[in-house]
């Protein structure tokens, strides 16, 4: 005889918490809860039976695995909380009672969490990191460009613009961006690093305001790991293909809108100049340091701790990563082992990579810099600019080699000097959506139909769709043909209507026999149809009658055969019947909507 | 303590006041300020030696110099003791009980006229006054205040029609009060009803006077109530202050040593933390920036063994609809832009409407931008993550490959002809065992002859009732056939038989030696008209079931044919019922059981009985008369049955449109389960010798089915279906009643509610 076996103590029951059972068992407050959760990549997850999971009560709620929340249990980023809200309660007793001095003291011993076992924990090897990287970019990339506010430190969004600078220096350097595509909703960037290709989003350069519904601080426990994560992965890239991390920054140039520029890539021999430019920024951030704490010790009692502590946490790590002493004895562990990767990584300069390399290009005003800076150069361009855009410039307006000239405006007739004139047809003037098509097709295209003022080809997504979508370029041709035969049918049909009438009449009756085939050629020669239109309509006919003889049987009895199939098989056959039917249905709406307007274009031209 | 005794002696002192000086009394009496409600304060207050006009006196007195007051009243308290022993009787109650009355006494009734008169008793002058009567010219009565209950508290009277007792023991009444609108108007007229409260004394409104409102204000505004109260007035320094400090000690002991001694705990204390200094434990003022964090080569190192968590599910990549300058077919329509902005956003199929913009610059900033992010992040730390195998099949593999019906031939598949029953329903049909004849009954109790082939009615009869069911006799070597009407069956032979078979017939119907009955009565009666009146028309053979077991809906033939089984539905006991046509007996196999019995079958090879109840099908064997199996169809109600002619295989069918098939073999529950008919079904039916079964349904269709049944018991049945016969029509929900099949050939015969019968040919 088996054990007697004890409802709840085995199987679902045991192996789910929901979410407040776990928030007590933690001892934590929500907040925090939420928090370890985004930390350590904990979810939700979804019992095969919630009644058995949550002890027969069917109430919505979210199940945690029992296992996660015991590990969640061992964190030693709880134990920094718990610490944290003792530490807030301490501050803000001092801070009633008027004790300066001890409360300056408590906040120099502020607890203070690191994420580094959290990034090794989630991540173990590089290329896991490297996979994940995405929301990370994504998100530094949007930082970067928000305005800073009182719950959004300026040194955050100066640590992201950093974090986000260094990304595409990288990508620069290794040439290793693959596909750009200009959407509504911003610049999508494809690169392959290290194999994994990686792709993020760039809103395009106008000021992101943060709406009302959305809960910031979510977003700050996110950035908060994935500036972490971000600094990681940079050092290691950029110390793999021998380059310092960080690349130093030079202030007076990022003063004057140098933007990526005014970081300077230095290959991994030249430390000593680093450091000495990182003890001189120690100075001043240290200052902000303390001004920070101060700010945030009048802070304290106002703010909730936890979002206090984002702040304080996110605006220390930054600061740390300004000034960093650089060489230690992992550095030159790491740098002895580089030039092997070195090799590795520049090996695989194709010439696509190299596309734009013969040309030198000259942004116009109006073209966003950040962008076409980025592209140009990742493929091997030369690019310069105006100087509204920005200080830093390599290529001046009137240098001689200038090949392209990216403009996005319309043409307007001026005056222009001989020399001016000759300048303008020595280059080729484009506008932005050349450069991003001929990288996505990977070959420089005709810049005839992207010449200034000219109407664009459309911009299609090079990451493309589904199989078996609409092909907005493809699938012209062919039913562009038949159209046209259609048109060519429909002529005819108004002129003389009675012998196609007739045609169709003879036509309609030969089968696959010869014999009646021949009897139907001469019937129509009889009516005085040619012998071109008659093998068209007899073509037509064989296309019309094959469909419903063989097939029509064959789907009966296909249909007849679902009766067998069992009630989990119909009900998949029937699910991928509806999809397969949808897709299906956006393909044809989109065929003929394309159609409709090819013949209404054809209708103006003829008129 | 002189009035006191003044006041009480009063009485005495007046019947003095002839002897003695009145006016020194009277002065006397002034002099004390004995205040009453009344108001003459003036006269009683003045003590000025001025004129009295005290009325009682005037006559006699004249003022008196004030010195003689004391010797006055020392001559009154001797005079007393001499009264007291002369009118004891009179006075000694009032005496000790009451001064406060006897001192209203003497200042209230001063004015009626005292009349002087000698005792009796004492033979001393004594003065009487009159009885006060509250008339109207009385001096009370126009007094303006007449209330004098006394310092009583007023709430004892509360719920009384009188406020007090006047100083004859009279209830005083309270004075009417107007209703509240009366009020309201006297505080209209009366400017000053704002600053008067209404006084409970009175039982009047009165004025409140000025530092009454003072008061009042003071409190209101949250001040001292006492006007002359000063909350700053100066300390006065008792201990403190110049001079006043306290020199000496207040104990003369001497001072503990610890006041002068450094501590000694301290000093360990102390040393401990300079010995940790000293030590390096305890660095003092750490500097900060070593704490800072700065990334380093985490992933140098090897990683753990487990493996790493799964990666979260990237986002969908962007399509040409996102492009900013999309072919122009990708734009929504008018309409459909209305439909998406109606839409709620979580139910939006895209998150964004495709745009066309002529050139870069002119795109504007996405409104969403951080929005999305947000949910993003929301989807990577709150939504549960569910992996899913993405399968990449063609749907059509799904559909099982079964043989090509066309290499399942034959099989009915058209209409070769149709036999109408006038304006009812076509409730069943039987086909003869030879294949040739079909008999069908309707619901206004003709039952019809007619040939297979030709399908030409050869004979009918007329019933009363709807004919509930009609079975032939599976034997060969006779010709008859069964009939259900209201609880009778009917036996009749049809016309045009055989000579030799007619005798025989009619001699198992109905044998000239009646078989002996049986022990115990039956309540099932078996007739037989005499042979005389023999015909075609009539039934030779009857059998009367109990009355109201309602019709016989159901038959069952044994396939030896000596054995009908009748299931009689719709009455009020109902029941199955076995006869035996040869010992002319019928028997009920079941005392009671379970349930609504719907069907009943005969094994065709076994001494089994099957019966579907609602939703059980149960196996009895009769030989051993014991239950063998209950097989669970899970049909809701079990409409029809019918069992493979091997006997190891039952198919059941339901009224909730699902067929069932058993392997009696293999399990309770059924091997396959079909659903394919719109509506219930209502009919099923085995082919006797073709691997066919056929189904019929309230939609109208039949459905013809290939079954083949292997011998290897490894082998599981094969079941194709092969075609759906369409022709009947629906009539009033009802479609296809019955199906019956074509012992010889694969020919099929279905009735219909619409009254037709229909012959489907191979």
């Amino acid at each position: 005889m088996g054990r007697l076996r004890t409802k709840g103590k085995a199987g679902a029951a045991k192996n789910f918490t929901t979410r407040s059972a776990a928030v007590k068992k933690l001892q934590c407050s929500l907040a925090d809860f939420r928090r370890l959760c985004i930390l350590k990549g904990i979810f939700p997850r979804e019992p095969r039976n919630k009644k058995k999971a949550n002890k027969g009560s069917s109430a919505p709620t979210s199940f945690y695995y029992t296992k996660d929340i015991a590990y969640l249990a061992h964190e030693p980023i709880l134990k920094k909380l718990r610490e944290h809200k003792a530490f807030a309660k301490k501050l803000s007793r001092a801070l009633g009672r008027g004790e300066w001095s001890s409360a300056k003291s408590l906040e120099e011993n502020k607890p203070i969490y690191r994420l580094d076992h959290i990034i090794k924990e989630r991540y173990p090897t590089f290329i896991d990191a490297l996979r994940d990287i995405d929301d990370a970019l994504c998100m530094v990339f949007l930082f970067a460009s928000l305005p800073s506010n009182s719950r959004l430190p300026a040194e955050l969004v100066e640590n992201c613009a950093r974090l986000s600078a260094e990304w595409q220096l990288y990508v620069m350097h290794t040439r290793a961006l693959r596909k750009v595509f200009l959407s509504i909703k911003g610049v999508y960037y494809q690169a392959e690093v290290m194999g994994q290709t990686i792709t993020w989003l760039v809103p395009y350069l106008f000021t992101q305001n943060v709406p009302a519904d959305v809960d910031i601080r979510v977003m700050l426990t996110f950035l908060e790991l994935y500036q972490t994560l971000l600094s990681f992965v940079h050092f290691k890239l950029y110390t793999d293909s021998g380059l310092v991390y960080p690349p130093p920054l030079d202030t007076k140039k990022d003063e004057d809108g140098a933007g990526v520029d005014a970081f300077a890539l230095q290959n991994g021999s030249r430390q000593s100049t680093t450091k000495a430019s990182g003890n001189t920024t120690a100075n001043v951030s240290g200052k902000v340091v303390r001004q920070t704490i101060k700010s945030i010790a009048a802070e304290v009692d106002e703010e909730t701790p936890d979002v206090e502590m984002s702040n304080v946490e996110v605006s220390r790590e930054e600061e740390d990563e300004e000034f960093i002493p650089h060489p230690s004895s992992k550095d030159t562990m790491t740098t002895a082992t580089l030039p092997t990767l070195q090799a590795l990584s520049s090996l695989p300069t194709t010439l696509t990579t190299n596309l734009f390399s013969p040309y030198v290009f000259f942004l116009s005003r109006e073209t966003p810099r950040s962008i076409f800076e980025f592209i140009v150069r990742a493929y091997g361009g030369r690019i310069g600019w105006h100087q509204s855009s920005g200080s830093g410039s390599p290529i001046d307006e009137n240098d001689p080699h200038i090949t392209h000239v990216i403009v996005d405006r319309p043409v307007v007739e001026k005056e222009e000097t001989a020399e001016q004139r000759e300048l303008r047809l020595r280059r080729k003037y484009v506008q932005p959506q050349w450069i991003v098509d001929c990288i996505n097709a990977g070959k420089i295209l005709l810049e005839e139909p992207y010449a200034q003022g000219k109407t664009l080809p459309p911009h299609l997504s090079p990451f493309g769709e589904y199989e078996g979508a609409y092909l907005p370029g493809t699938a012209n041709e062919e039913t562009d043909e038949e159209e046209q035969e259609e048109e060519d049918e429909e002529m005819p049909a108004v002129d003389d209507e009675g012998a196609a009438v007739d045609l169709e009449a003879i036509v309609s009756a030969p089968a696959d026999e010869p014999t009646s085939l021949r009897a139907a050629e001469l019937a129509a020669e009889a009516a005085g149809v040619d012998f071109g239109t008659f093998e068209a309509a007899v073509k037509k006919a064989k296309r019309k009658e094959k469909k419903p003889l063989s097939e029509e049987v064959k789907e009966a009895e296909s249909d007849m055969n679902k009766m067998m199939m069992s009630n989990k098989q119909r009900k998949l056959y029937e699910k991928m019947k509806y999809s397969n039917q949808k897709k299906q249905a956006e393909k044809t709406e989109l065929e003929n909507r394309r159609k409709e307007l090819a013949k209404k274009k054809r209708k103006e031209q003829k008129a | 303590m002189a009035s006191r005794v003044a006041g009480r002696k009063s009485t005495k002192r007046k019947q003095f006041e002839d002897d003695v000086d009145v006016a020194e009394d009277l002065h006397h009496n002034g002099n004390l300020e004995m205040l009453s409600d009344e108001e003459e304060d003036g006269n009683i207050s003045s003590d000025d030696g001025e004129v009295d006009t005290f009325p009682g006196i005037v006559n006699e007195s004249d003022t008196d110099p004030d010195d003689s007051d004391f010797s006055d009243q020392e001559e009154d308290e001797v005079d007393e003791d001499e009264d007291e022993e002369d009118d004891e009787e009179d006075e000694s109650g009032e005496e000790d009980g009451s001064d406060d009355g006897e001192e209203s006494d003497d200042s209230l009734h001063v004015f009626p006229k005292a009349k002087t008169i000698v005792s009796n008793i004492t033979n001393q002058p004594k003065i009487v006054y009159p009885e006060i009567e509250p008339e109207y010219d009385s001096d009370s009565s126009t007094e303006e205040d007449p209330n004098r209950v006394g310092y009583i508290p007023m709430h004892w009277y509360d719920d009384m029609p009188h406020i007090g007792y006047d100083i004859d023991g009279k209830k005083i009444l309270r004075p009417a009060t107007g209703d509240e609108l009366d009020k309201f108007l006297a505080t209209v007229d009366d400017s000053s009803a704002w600053t008067s409260a209404f006084d409970k004394n009175a039982q009047t409104d009165k004025p409140l006077t000025s530092e009454e409102l003072d008061l009042i204000r003071r409190l209101y505004a949250g001040e001292n109530p006492d006007a002359n109260y000063d909350p700053y007035e100066p300390m006065t320094e008792w201990f403190t202050g110049k001079g006043k400090e306290e020199i000496m000690p207040l104990s003369g002991a001497l001072q503990p040593k610890r006041r002068w001694v450094p501590s000694k705990w301290e000093k360990q204390k102390v040393m401990k933390i300079v010995r940790a200094i000293r030590q390096g434990r305890i660095v003092p003022s750490k500097p900060k920036s070593t704490k800072k964090f700065e990334p380093y080569a985490i992933w140098s190192e090897p990683s753990s063994s487990h493996p790493p968590p799964l990666p979260a599910p990237k986002p969908a990549l962007p399509t040409n609809a996102e492009s900013y300058n999309p072919p122009e077919e990708y734009l929504p329509t008018e309409e459909e832009r209305k439909a998406w902005e109606a839409l709620d956003p979580e139910d939006r199929e895209r998150d964004y409407l495709p745009q066309k913009y002529s050139s870069l610059r002119l795109v504007p900033a996405y409104d969403r931008f951080v929005k999305e992010r947000f949910f993003r992040q929301l989807d990577l730390y709150l939504a549960p993550r569910v992996q899913r195998v993405k399968l990449n099949i063609d749907p059509n593999s799904l559909i099982p490959k079964l043989p090509s019906p066309s290499s399942l031939k034959p099989f009915p598949n058209y209409r070769s002809l149709q036999f109408r029953h006038s304006q009812s329903r076509a409730r069943c049909i039987s086909v003869s065992p030879d294949g040739a004849w079909v008999i069908s009954g309707d619901e206004n109790g003709v039952v019809s002859l007619w040939e297979i082939i030709v399908g030409r009615e050869v004979k009918r009869w007329t019933f009363k009732g709807k004919i509930g069911s009609l079975a032939w006799c599976p034997r060969t070597d006779v010709c008859y056939f069964a009939v259900g009407v209201e609880d009778t069956i009917h036996f009749i032979i049809p016309p045009n038989v055989d000579p030799a078979v007619l005798t025989l017939t009619q001699s198992v119907l109905a044998p000239t030696t009646l078989p002996p009955a049986p022990a115990t009565p039956s309540p099932v009666k078996w007739t037989t008209p005499p042979s005389n009146t023999w015909s075609q028309d009539t039934p030779i053979l009857t059998i009367d079931l109990p009355a109201s077991t309602g019709i016989p809906s159901h038959f069952c033939w044994h396939r030896r044919g000596d054995y009908l089984a009748s299931v009689s539905t719709g009455g009020a006991q109902g029941g199955v019922w076995i006869h035996q046509v040869t010992r002319r007996h019928s028997q009920a196999p079941f005392k009671k059981i379970k349930g609504a019995v719907q069907l009943v079958l005969f094994h065709p090879l076994k001494p089994h009985f099957f019966v579907a109840t609602q939703q059980y099908v149960r196996i009895y064997n009769l030989a051993e008369q014991k239950l063998i199996k209950t097989l669970l169809p899970g049909i809701k109600w079990i409409s029809s049955m019918d069992v493979h002619p091997s006997g190891d295989h039952l198919i059941v069918g339901g009224y909730d449109r699902k067929l069932c098939w058993f392997d009696l073999e293999l399990s309770e529950k059924p091997y396959k389960v079909l659903r394919y008919h719109t509506r219930a079904i209502r009919s099923l039916q085995f082919h006797p010798s073709y691997p066919l079964f056929a189904s019929s349904s309230d939609d109208g269709s039949i459905q013809i089915f290939h079954s083949r049944v292997y011998n290897d018991l490894m082998t599981d049945p094969l079941i194709v279906p092969l075609k759906i016969l369409r022709g009947h029509q629906i009539s009033e929900g009802l479609g296809v009643l019955q199906v019956r099949w074509c012992s010889k050939q694969p020919w099929l015969v279905s009735s219909g509610a619409d009254g037709s019968v229909a012959v489907w040919c191979s």
